[in-house]
């Protein structure tokens, strides 16, 4: 099992388990962004979030999966397609509190133009995306930002090309708020979530995720890590551009960006009855 | 009697707004019109042209000869060679020997057409107060509008050599296009929601929306038709009453989420405009191709609606219908339309649709104390994503006996219309209808139109049953019709009863009746 960077993680008083039977491996990290999407929901219902306003969105692959463990209405939709399944919540009701939970093969392969058009939009959404590097639940396939060489049974000579870098595409398409934490670091997360959440817009959050089983780069993450501060956006992209992906030098962890702009819904739903 | 006029000219002369104005002032005059828009895919130069069909009786067809033409250019004369008959009369701008002609000799600016639109006024002896009427409507507040009356009034008094009196009814005609016609479906169904990206022939019901959104509903173009399909399904979940729109490539797109509005029971409606394909096609050209995409698109099991209207009427009901299935059932509507029905004008009495109680969510996220949860994954009735067998029975199962309960429920609508009297039977759908209709007088025949695909009215059987011999009339090559009939009734018709038609160009009354005459019937 991956070791849990210890912090203090706080108990929640609102109740939002659930009885499914969770099949993540024992041992995996979701079981960390779990808790502390948990602790992030718990914490702002009790600052006077309304529960029923939160919606959870789900791609497809082991995130989807923690739609059935968080104890609030949810949608599990489509691989890939939980962004503009997001955006559709947002315009049906303005009002929903609307988190995706998307994986790396989902939000950066097979849905990527609706990533960055999020960031276009500014819609105000949440997206968490739980990067382990690979497709995992189809047993362990190279994604658009698992780290040149990687050799698996689909890439018997190592993969060619190069990642894409999400955060700087995330910044370059307009997000007001971008930022990456490990998933070994459940108290750092929830700090996160939280800000995502509550910031008004379009919010990345991008959990590095070793998958236990196909792609474990926890030493790198406990071992290589930096915290970045908030900074505007030009100087968040080269700061974001001194971490390729690759399992080497150091990888920035924080909130990389953070700025005030118009939301989809203020520009264009001020009709809505 | 039917009197045709062509308009034809350059992309960006506003041949199709000539027609327009022509169709639908006519029609308030009290005659029956039906206006077809031809163009290709282009923004300026090549030829377009439209055909107005005028008569004193219902007309949802152009004839294959014209009687008047409005030659805005030099190539209608000769493009248009085989339509001529010698009593063809011609206004043209430009010098010309065609015999039985008239020079306009108007200024060659954006008034030219005012002047055109008057001859046909001054041929037909027509009121002019009509025109000019229309023209201030129509383009009040516009720059041009003081020199397009002076243009009316000045033609008007132009001596053309000609003069042609045609019956008509003294009741105005309502006259629009089957997009328009949608539009007032959907905004009577009081709509939430509109989601489409652009593509011809489905982008005159997404201008038409776009216009109308104001206050109302909400209409946007995501960046592209998997955004739109999936956000439907999104804004549907949250609660709004929604309905998405495409055309042939476009629908390919949706289609997985076409299958996760099965498995989901999120209401949906979808507005599919056929055109000509397979792939890119003819872009800007009709075809009945999609009948079985519309129904079967999709991975998997799930049932739909599927309404084929023919007429503007039947636009604006059958969409009401489509979204009051949906939103009953949880269930994909998808109103069938293609670029005839949907870019053709019609004219039709005034009507007014008494709309249906459509019935409103009783559960969706946001309601205090309550929880509301979907999955793309097979899931129980609470939401929870399963792999158990007994719960993939039991959610299957629900979900065919609520299909049921709508092909019962969908029995109190019109499914099918029967027209005429004979011993044959035609068998159509959506736009052919016009056509159809326009050669009963002719033929021994009677037409069946199905309005319904799914759930099909398997009752027809008994029309076919009664008739002597049983057709087919189909803009597409394979008969994608009569295998639905034979899916759902048993009964295989006949290849050579099949009447089809693949070029993009709409059938005309004519080449119906001659069709049929080689197969026996007159």
């Amino acid at each position: 099992m991956a070791k849990v960077k210890k912090a203090k993680i706080q108990k929640c008083a609102l109740n939002l388990n659930t009885s499914a039977i969770n099949t993540w491996c024992p041992g995996c990290p979701n079981f960390l962004i779990l808790t502390s999407f948990k602790n992030a929901l718990c914490n702002l219902i009790e600052t006077g979030y309304k529960k029923e306003d939160f919606v959870m969105i789900t791609d497809i692959g082991c995130n989807g999966k923690i739609y059935d463990y968080v104890d609030i209405s949810g949608f599990n939709t489509l691989h890939g397609r939980t962004i503009p399944t997001c955006f559709g919540i947002k315009c049906g009701n303005p009002k929903l509190k609307v988190i995706g939970f998307m994986g790396d093969g989902g939000a950066y392969n097979e849905g990527l133009s609706h990533f960055v058009n999020a960031g276009r939009y500014n819609s105000d959404m949440t997206v968490i995306v739980h990067n382990n590097q690979l497709f995992s639940l189809t047993a362990g396939q190279t994604s658009n930002v698992t780290e040149k060489g990687f050799v698996e049974k689909t890439h018997p000579f190592g993969l060619k090309e190069k990642p894409l870098n999400p955060i700087v595409l995330a910044l370059e398409a307009g997000a007001t708020f971008v930022a990456r934490v490990s998933a070994l670091d459940v108290a750092e997360m929830e700090r996160v979530m939280k800000e995502a959440i509550k910031h008004k817009g379009f919010s990345l959050v991008e959990v590095m995720q070793p998958c236990i089983v196909f792609h474990n780069f926890s030493d790198f993450l406990k071992t290589s890590s930096y915290k970045v501060h908030e900074m505007p956006r030009e100087e968040a992209i080269q700061e974001a551009k001194k971490w390729n992906y690759s399992h080497e030098g150091k990888i920035g962890l924080g909130i990389f960006h953070r700025r005030t702009e118009k939301t989809f819904e203020e520009k264009n739903l001020d009709w809505k009855k | 009697m039917r009197f045709n006029i062509l308009i034809g000219g350059r992309a960006g002369q506003g041949i199709n707004e000539l027609a327009t104005i022509l169709a639908r002032t006519l029609g308030k005059i009290g005659f029956y019109t039906f206006n077809y828009r031809d163009y290709g895919s282009l923004i300026t130069g090549g030829h377009n042209f439209n055909i107005v069909c005028v008569s004193d009786k219902k007309v949802g067809s152009y004839d294959d000869n014209v009687d008047l033409v409005l030659s805005l250019d030099e190539k209608t004369l000769e493009i248009h060679k085989k339509r001529f008959t010698d009593k063809t009369i011609f206004v043209v701008n430009f010098q010309t020997n065609q015999k039985n002609s008239v020079y306009l000799a108007a200024d060659r600016d954006k008034t030219e057409n005012m002047a055109f639109a008057t001859a046909v006024f001054k041929i037909l002896e027509l009121d002019k107060k009509h025109l000019l009427d229309e023209v201030k409507i129509r383009f009040a507040g516009k720059s041009l509008l003081a020199k397009d009356l002076d243009v009316i009034d000045h033609f008007y008094d132009k001596d053309f050599g000609y003069s042609i009196k045609l019956n008509h009814e003294n009741t105005s005609k309502v006259v629009m296009n089957g997009a328009e016609a949608v539009s007032k479906g959907v905004i009577a169904s009081d709509l939430d929601v509109y989601f489409a990206y652009p593509m011809t022939p489905s982008t005159t019901l997404l201008n038409y929306l776009a216009k109308e959104q104001d206050g109302n509903f909400f209409v946007y173009s995501p960046e592209d038709e998997i955004a739109v399909a999936n956000a439907g399904l999104g804004a549907s979940f949250a609660g709004a009453r929604t309905m998405v729109g495409t055309s042939g490539g476009g629908f390919d797109l949706m289609t997985e989420a076409m299958s996760m509005q099965s498995i989901t029971e999120l209401p949906l409606v979808v507005y599919l405009a056929q055109r000509t394909g397979p792939s890119t096609g003819v872009p800007t050209y009709n075809s009945q191709q999609d009948l079985l995409v519309s129904l079967f698109g999709g991975h998997g099991e799930g049932s739909r609606v599927v309404v084929a209207p023919g007429s503007p009427k039947e636009c604006i009901e059958k969409t009401n219908e489509a979204f009051y299935l949906a939103e009953k059932y949880g269930i994909l509507s998808i109103v069938l339309s293609d670029k005839h029905i949907a870019e053709s004008d019609f004219s039709f009495n005034e009507f007014k649709l008494k709309p249906l109680n459509i019935p409103k969510r009783k559960l969706m996220p946001g309601m205090s104390n309550l929880k509301f949860r979907t999955s793309s994954y097979e899931h129980n009735s609470k939401g929870d994503n399963t792999e158990v067998i007994e719960e993939i029975n039991e959610s299957f199962g629900k979900r065919l006996d609520k299909d049921k309960a709508l092909e019962k429920e969908a029995k109190k609508f019109e499914r099918y219309k029967v027209y005429g009297k004979g011993k044959n039977l035609i068998i159509g759908f959506g736009s052919t209808k016009g056509a159809i209709l326009d050669t009963l007088d002719s033929l021994d025949a009677r037409f069946l139109q199905i309005l319904y695909l799914s759930p099909f009215p398997k009752e027809i059987s008994s029309f076919i049953k009664s008739s002597k011999n049983v057709f087919v009339v189909e803009a597409n090559a394979s008969g994608q019709l009569a295998k639905v009939i034979a899916m759902n009734t048993g009964f295989v018709i006949d290849d050579k009863n099949k009447i089809l038609k693949y070029d993009g160009r709409p059938f005309t009354p004519e080449e119906i009746i001659k069709e049929m005459a080689k197969r026996g019937v007159k």
